[in-house]
């Protein structure tokens, strides 16, 4: 995974980006979630745009899972920065435009595996804009660690 | 994990089938708004899941769209995406107006997109059903504005399940000879892989 640049484009579904100093990470989410890491001190930031909840074994591509996706972006976040980091957690996504309940499952699905995965690594989530009908935009700036969500119709929110 | 995919000799039948529901939608379209209405399928298309979100263009602008869901021998949904101007533009024919005249979607703006949307879904299901020889029903439409690339994500979820690429059909229309910025994407669910397999076995369906 390289670091991104201030013009790159969003991350897509199962994809994962990282930084460090300036520049803005962002990706559009519907069911999926957003998971946002970030250490104040070295100012290196992380989105993964996660998928489903669980890889059963599958490796090729970890950005797609909770359980791959959460290791694999502080592993890269780590080695941009070269020594170990002080973490902390945005989510936001899980959606459910069509209210279907697989889709709802998914949702909430994805934000407990991930709640529970950064329990387990002592990851702090600081901040959570999850759930409801309508996508949300999620931009991180790399610079201070703020993540603003815009949702069409809506005034942006900073979480 | 398994991708669900279609081989090459039943997505052709698949793509023959909505063909025939492209045709039989332009009908329907044209009588609707007293214009000749063109629907054409561009593609089947079955991409890697990361592709897929670019299928309505630039996915960071947001899009207007009416979206049904399937019921029946099929489960998914069906959208009609529209920029703004072009979704008004509809409105104002519909509507007698000249065009231009509607600059933002108020009650009457949404239901004609609806209505259309409907109209549009509804005959293109019924050619599908009968090449299946199996019932298919959309549920009522519902308009919303979000970003394209949030509303395939939706749409995709079901199939992201099953494995890492997705399938869905794509339709460009033309109004009175001129392309439209409308499109009509069929995204069937992942249950729905089987069905549409067992319906087109090799071409034989019609």
């Amino acid at each position: 995974m390289k670091p991104r640049t201030k013009q790159t484009p969003a991350i897509r579904m199962g994809e994962m980006a990282v930084a460090q100093s300036e520049g803005v990470l962002r990706t559009l989410l519907g069911s999926c979630i957003g998971l946002a890491l970030y250490d104040r001190r070295q100012r290196v930031a992380g989105i993964a745009h996660i998928v489903l909840p669980d890889s059963r074994g599958n490796t090729e591509t970890p950005g797609k899972f909770v359980d791959t996706a959460l290791p694999a972006l502080c592993a890269a976040m780590e080695e941009l920065a070269g020594i170990p980091l002080k973490l902390v957690a945005r989510l936001a996504g899980g959606a459910n435009m069509f209210a279907t309940d697989a889709a709802r499952r998914i949702g909430d699905q994805n934000i407990e595996a991930a709640e529970a995965l950064l329990k387990t690594l002592r990851i702090p989530v600081v901040g959570r804009h999850c759930g409801g009908t309508q996508g949300r935009r999620m931009t991180m700036d790399v610079a201070t660690g703020a993540i603003t969500i815009e949702i069409v119709g809506c005034d942006p929110e900073e979480i | 994990m398994d991708d669900v995919l279609i081989p090459p000799a039943q997505l052709e039948a698949i793509q023959d089938a909505l063909h025939a529901g492209a045709a039989e939608a332009s009908t329907a379209l044209g009588t609707w708004i007293d214009r000749p209405a063109r629907i054409e399928l561009d593609a089947v298309e079955q991409v890697p899941l990361h592709d897929a979100t670019s299928a309505l263009g630039d996915a960071e602008e947001p899009v207007c769209f009416c979206a049904v869901g399937l019921e029946g021998a099929l489960g998914g949904c069906m959208i009609l995406a529209f920029d703004d101007r072009s979704g008004l533009t509809l409105a104002d024919l519909l509507m007698d107006k000249p065009p231009g005249s509607a600059s933002e979607w108020g009650d009457m703006e949404r239901s004609a997109a609806e209505e259309t949307a409907n109209i549009v879904f509804c005959a293109y299901l019924n050619a599908l059903s009968r090449a299946m020889r199996a019932d298919l029903m959309p549920t009522p439409p519902r308009f919303a504005r979000d970003y394209p690339s949030s509303l395939l994500e939706f749409a995709l979820m079901d199939q992201a399940v099953a494995g890492d690429r997705v399938m869905f059909g794509r339709t460009q229309f033309h109004i009175d000879e001129t392309a439209v910025d409308w499109k009509l994407l069929f995204v069937p669910d992942a249950a729905s892989m089987a069905t549409l397999r067992d319906a087109f076995p090799g071409g034989q369906a019609q």
